[in-house]
């Protein structure tokens, strides 16, 4: 059960637009980020279940705050969602090692699958 | 920004301006995908930045952002919908010997029987059709919009404050500007965007906004 959700993204009305993509009652804890830098900050601090991450973002971009969190977490569940839907964007940010590569806007449908997914993963 | 909106000029809230860069982020990320596939090379976006200004503030809008004396080149595009107007697409001088480069080095498009100023033109007309297009196409299709479009033409201009047709000029009219830096294959060409548009257009914007951030407002 995922229970802990940074949401790490510049625009405060993106990281509203994706909480509002997960169900009230699912219990989770939202932490929220508006650059790569205080998401990997956050992250040290919160070890969160899962984050989702922007890519293009002020102060540290998605692309090297990703870098960052899986070389202080190998097994960081990291979901990129992103406006950027360049194969090449996405094939970068898979080979890094993001868990998933949504594109914006969110959907209830595409963070329920993605955050089921992220559930049945061993922790 | 020194621009200041009438008093009977429709304003658009911080929150509406917050919602409108959001989308213009998503809108510029299928522009620049589109154009990827076109050029075959990754294009890095930068954050865009929004303001709204009144039109016949532009021209001095336009000098801030390029050199007084720097020729710019401008792709001009028209859209029907709900919401309609006119796209600009303003290159600085020499974003068109950029693109074409960039166009050449692809190894699929042979110059030999251009002129090189034809080649200029309907390079950027090309270019600032995918943008144009997959912009303001992708705000449309967000908004629950359908538009069409004219023809792309081209304007180079010496004199940035002769590059807005006087026609334009209509203090009623604002222009929705999306400022952005597409780099291309670490080549920096910049771009800045903006939609013309009336006060009956804003304010349809307005609601489609409201209407778009509605589905999000309750899981």
């Amino acid at each position: 059960m995922v229970k802990k959700i940074l949401l790490v993204d510049d625009s405060p009305i993106s990281r509203r637009m994706l909480k509002s993509c997960i169900a009230k009652d699912m219990g989770y804890q939202f932490y929220e980020a508006g650059d790569g830098l205080e998401g990997l900050n956050l992250y040290k601090e919160i070890r969160p279940d899962v984050t989702f991450m922007d890519l293009t973002m002020p102060v540290m971009d998605g692309v090297t705050s990703l870098q960052e969190i899986l070389n202080f977490d190998n097994d960081a569940v990291v979901i990129v969602s992103t406006a950027d839907v360049q194969i090449k964007s996405i094939t970068n940010c898979l080979d890094i090692g993001a868990f998933l590569v949504l594109k914006k806007p969110p959907t209830r449908e595409s963070i329920f699958n993605a955050l089921s997914m992220a559930a049945e993963l061993p922790r | 920004m020194t621009a200041q909106m009438t008093s009977d000029a429709i304003s658009i809230s911080d929150e509406e301006k917050e919602i409108l860069q959001e989308i213009m982020n998503i809108a510029f990320g299928k522009a620049a995908a589109d154009l990827a596939e076109v050029i075959s090379i990754f294009v890095r976006l930068s954050v865009p930045e929004i303001a709204m200004v009144q039109v016949i503030d532009l021209p001095a809008y336009l000098r801030s952002e390029v050199s007084c004396c720097e020729p710019i080149s401008i792709i001009e595009q028209n859209f029907w919908g709900e919401f309609k107007g006119s796209a600009f697409l303003v290159f600085k001088s020499g974003a068109e010997k950029e693109l074409i480069s960039l166009l050449d080095s692809g190894g699929e498009a042979s110059f030999e029987s251009e002129s090189l100023e034809i080649l200029e033109r309907e390079t950027l007309m090309e270019v600032g059709n995918i943008l144009i297009g997959a912009c303001v196409g992708k705000v449309a299709e967000l908004l629950k919009d359908v538009v069409t479009y004219s023809p792309p033409r081209v304007i180079i201009e010496d004199n940035p404050d002769h590059a807005i047709p006087e026609s334009l000029l209509d203090p009623s009219l604002t222009a929705i500007i999306l400022k952005t830096v597409f780099c291309f294959h670490e080549r920096d060409v910049n771009g800045l965007l903006f939609l013309v548009t009336s006060q009956e257009s804003v304010a349809w914007l307005k609601n489609a906004l409201f209407e778009f951030m509605e589905q999000y407002e309750c899981a």
